[in-house]
């Protein structure tokens, strides 16, 4: 499955509204069996965070450690490399969480 | 409403290396058309329950694929929905019964998972899930993980009640020949295997699975007229869908499932029942997390209380209330299109006495509980032999 440069150029637009909202994790996982694109990432933490205007997004804890996974964490929306770039060679860029 | 089931059979489910996907659906099909006593020149029309075919086979366009190998020439449609594929291809074809438009149709779910390597199958099946969780890297495990970690939190369920579901379902799979795995396995090696997602282990998830299972439906007016079937009809009286949204971030509730409480609901009324007169019940345990949950949408215990009944072995095989007799998708495998046909296949048997071991005595009304995603499809079947 390649990923279409188009499409990550178009997603841009919804990831600019989200970097930099707080929020609190709600619930998490830690992924030890990956889907294609996060095989060399393994083991690693997936949260779902409800932000202060109730809404909520799933996305990748990153510099995070054994404490700050877990419920009621506060965490803020950055930008981060979301996955290995296919063949495309287009780096795909998106959101994940990191503790505050 | 009431449409016959005239057959029903299931090939083995398990890592069925030996077997081309045209082997197991003719096998399936097969097998259901000999209890109908009908032969496949007698359809009107096919309708395959498949997710994967695509992504993971290339080969799309199955609805002809599969009249090709059978040898007839009628309408027949492909009908996907991620998990619950089955249980929707189950509802078009009832529903092209009720409208008088088919008479005599064939149902056949089907998935060939175990031919590619475990990333492949794991980003296949996140198809059924959001563009945001792909990019999270999120897979199916872990949005189950999402679910028991926030029902643990809410309800106090814990990992050892969690485990007695796989427990459960491992038993009763061992009294069925067709099951993947048909040993038994305790609390302690549900806790000690490997983590997948945590909170959830290896031996809370149910396995990835080839297989392919049949059903012959029929109007009620031909049924009552069809002197060749072998056995007794069993009747259809209840065929709901509900949707939610595809991605978890979007739920009201990460504890409940909506589609599966309103899809319910509404099957009950169809149906002219309550959740209790059910005898026996297939339901959709993916995951742990899954049966216990669906345990309480489906208004067999209320929120909170069906982890520890589920633990005190409340719905094993001899108690009032029997879940998953085939083995559940845990135990007896989930090939994903598969699984929504086979549930009905299992019900079927279970209301003909015909379940050997595995038969819950005196069964007359029973449900098949099929979902999709992470709760984007629910689809409820109400079945009854009287």
């Amino acid at each position: 499955m390649t990923i279409s440069p188009v499409k990550i150029w178009r997603n841009q637009k919804k990831i600019q509204k989200l970097i930099g909202k707080e929020g609190k994790i709600v619930s998490h996982s830690l992924v030890y069996v990956p889907p294609i694109g996060f095989e060399n990432e393994a083991p690693y933490p997936v949260v779902l965070v409800q932000f202060k205007d109730n809404k909520r997004y799933l996305a990748q804890l990153t510099d995070w450690n054994d404490n700050n996974l877990k419920i009621g964490q506060t965490v803020k929306a950055v930008l981060r490399k979301t996955r290995n770039a296919g063949d495309e060679g287009v780096i795909p860029y998106g959101i994940k969480f990191k503790p505050i | 409403m009431k449409v016959a089931v005239l057959g029903a059979q299931t090939t083995k489910f398990g890592e069925l290396w030996n077997n081309s996907p045209r082997a197991l659906l003719k096998e399936a099909v097969s097998g259901a058309l000999e209890e109908s006593g009908l032969k496949i020149s007698d359809m009107d029309a096919i309708f395959v329950g498949n997710m994967l075919s695509g992504i993971l086979g290339g080969q799309e366009h199955l609805g002809a694929l599969v009249s090709e190998e059978l040898g007839v020439s009628i309408p027949s449609f492909k009908i996907e929905g991620a998990c619950a594929s089955g249980g929707l291809a189950m509802h078009q074809a009832v529903l092209s019964i009720i409208s008088s438009y088919y008479e005599k149709v064939l149902v056949v779910g089907i998935e060939k998972m175990t031919d590619h390597k475990p990333e492949e199958t794991t980003s296949a099946l996140m198809g059924a899930g959001s563009d945001e969780e792909r990019a999270a890297g999120a897979t199916f495990p872990s949005l189950y993980a999402l679910i028991a970690r926030a029902h643990m939190e809410k309800y106090g369920t814990t990992e050892e009640q969690m485990a007695a579901v796989a427990v459960k379902n491992h038993y009763h799979a061992s009294l069925n020949g067709k099951a993947q795995f048909t040993f038994p396995i305790t609390i302690e090696q549900v806790l000690n295997s490997p983590c997948i997602a945590a909170p959830l282990k290896l031996l809370d998830c149910s396995p990835v699975s080839d297989g392919a299972a049949a059903v012959i439906l029929s109007a009620e007016s031909f049924a009552l007229r069809n002197k060749k079937q072998n056995v007794k009809p069993v009747w259809i009286t209840a065929s709901q869908v509900a949707t939610d949204s595809l991605g978890l971030a979007q739920r009201e509730s990460l504890t409940s499932l909506k589609a599966v409480v309103s899809s319910s609901q509404k099957a009950y009324q169809q149906a002219g029942i309550k959740a209790k007169d059910i005898h026996v019940a297939e339901v959709h345990d993916c995951f742990s997390i899954a049966e216990i949950i669906a345990m309480e949408d489906l208004g067999f215990y209320p929120k909170g209380q069906a982890a520890k009944n589920i633990f005190m072995q409340k719905t094993r095989l001899g108690e009032k209330l029997v879940i998953n007799t085939s083995g559940g998708l845990k135990a007896s495998g989930h090939p994903v299109g598969a699984t929504g046909v086979k549930q009905v296949v299992e019900i079927t048997h279970q209301l003909q006495g015909k379940a050997g071991k595995k038969q819950v005595k005196g069964a007359n009304i029973g449900l098949t509980h099929n979902v999709g995603g992470s709760g984007a499809t629910a689809v409820i079947h109400i079945l009854r032999n009287i």
